[in-house]
C-alpha cells in the first residue's frame, strides 16, 4: 500500500460520490433532452439490447451448462409464461448440470 | 396531471418480486467480503463501503486498486466511473416512467438501482406496473443480500459452500433471457435483441464485457432510433 494513502472516511466519501453520479446522472441528464417518439423508441429498446448483451455474453464465456441453461430459460419463458419461474429453472438447471457434470 | 402512485403496495409488491435476486446477490457479497478480509479490511469498513458504494464489480477495483502502488484519488474516481458507466444507461432508460414522480422520491429510488433491479424494473414497467415505488421496493432485497453476504463474507474469511455450486452466479443472465423473452412481443422486437447479443459478443473481446453490455445498449437504441418511423395514421 502506498504510504500516503488518505484516510478511509476521503477515500469512502469519493467512492460514494463517484457511485452516485452514475445512478443520478443519466437519469437527471435526460430531464434536457426532448422526449421525441425517436428517443422513447431508443429508450425502449435498451433494455431489451443490455438483456441479450448479458445473456449472450453469459452463454459465450460460459459451457454447455450455461448454454442449456439458457437456452431453457428462453423456452421456458415462452412455455409457462412466467418470466420468474423461468429463470429460477434456469439456475436450477445449471445447478444440476454442474454437479452432474463435477459427479 | 397527478403523480403517480408511489404506495407501500407498490413497494412490496418490488421487494417480494426481487427476492431471488436478493439471494443471488447475498452470493456476490459473500466473494466481496472474502476479498475484503483477504485485504485486511476491517469489518465496519467492509460494510461501509457496501452501503456507499453498492456496487459489487466497482467495490472489488476499488479495493484492488487502493492496495496498489499505482493509487490516486483520480485513479479511483476513474476507476468507478469506467464500472459503473452503466447505471447512466440505465437511468436514461428509467427517465419516462420514473421522472412522473417526484424527484426526491426519483432521486431516493435511483440509491438502490442496480443490474438486477433494473432488469426487473423494466420488465414490470413493460407490463404495465404504474406504481414508482417498485424500483424503490426491488432494490431492498439486494441491499439487504447484499449487505448480509459482505458481512459473513468478511466473519468467515472463506469457509462456505461455493455459491457457483448452486448456480447463483447465473441468476442474473438467467433473469435477462427470461425478461428478454417475456418482451418480445412482436417480430420487431427482435431487433434490439439481436443488435445488442451480436454487438455484446463482437465487443467483449475488444473492449471487456462490463463495457460490452453499455455498447449492447447503446447499439439497440441508436439502431432503434435510426428505424423509427412515424405511425401511419
Amino acid at each position: 500500500m502506498p504510504d500516503t494513502l488518505p484516510a478511509f472516511t476521503v477515500l469512502l466519501a469519493v467512492m460514494a460520490a463517484t457511485a452516485l453520479f452514475c445512478r443520478w446522472a443519466g437519469f437527471a441528464i435526460m430531464r434536457f433532452i426532448p422526449a421525441t417518439p425517436r428517443i422513447e423508441a431508443a429508450l425502449r429498446a435498451t433494455p431489451l439490447a443490455v438483456m441479450a448483451g448479458i445473456a449472450a455474453l453469459a452463454a459465450q464465456s460460459g459451457g454447455l451448462a450455461e448454454g442449456i441453461a439458457l437456452a431453457g430459460v428462453i423456452a421456458l419463458a415462452h412455455l409457462i409464461g412466467n418470466d420468474v419461474i423461468a429463470a429460477l429453472c434456469g439456475v436450477a438447471i445449471v445447478a444440476a448440470l454442474r454437479w452432474w457434470g463435477a459427479g | 396531471m397527478a403523480a403517480p402512485e408511489f404506495s407501500t403496495a407498490g413497494l412490496w409488491r418490488g421487494a417480494r418480486d426481487a427476492v431471488p435476486l436478493g439471494f443471488s446477490i447475498l452470493a456476490y457479497g459473500l466473494g466481496f467480503g472474502l476479498v475484503a478480509s483477504q485485504a485486511l479490511i476491517p469489518l465496519v469498513q467492509a460494510m461501509a463501503m457496501s452501503v456507499a458504494v453498492f456496487s459489487g464489480s466497482a467495490q472489488l477495483a476499488a479495493i484492488n486498486l487502493i492496495g496498489s502502488a499505482h493509487f490516486t484519488i483520480t485513479a479511483l474516481v476513474a476507476t468507478i466511473l469506467v464500472i459503473n458507466a452503466r447505471y447512466l444507461l440505465f437511468g436514461a432508460a428509467l427517465r419516462p416512467w420514473l421522472g412522473q414522480t417526484t424527484p426526491l422520491r426519483a432521486y431516493g429510488s435511483l440509491l438502490l438501482l442496480g443490474d438486477a433491479n433494473w432488469i426487473m424494473v423494466m420488465r414490470a414497467i413493460d407490463r404495465g406496473e404504474a406504481d414508482r415505488a417498485y424500483l424503490l421496493g426491488s432494490g431492498l432485497p439486494l441491499m439487504v443480500g447484499w449487505l448480509v453476504g459482505t458481512c459473513v463474507g468478511v466473519v468467515s474469511g472463506g469457509a462456505l459452500p461455493d455459491p457457483q455450486a448452486l448456480g447463483l452466479d447465473m441468476m442474473l443472465p438467467c433473469f435477462a433471457a427470461a425478461m428478454m423473452a417475456a418482451m418480445v412481443k412482436r417480430p420487431a422486437n427482435l431487433v434490439p435483441v439481436a443488435v445488442g447479443g451480436g454487438a455484446a459478443l463482437i465487443g467483449a473481446p475488444l473492449v471487456g464485457a462490463g463495457w460490452a453490455v453499455i455498447l449492447a445498449g447503446i447499439s439497440g437504441a441508436a439502431v432503434a432510433a435510426a428505424l423509427w418511423r412515424p405511425a401511419r395514421a
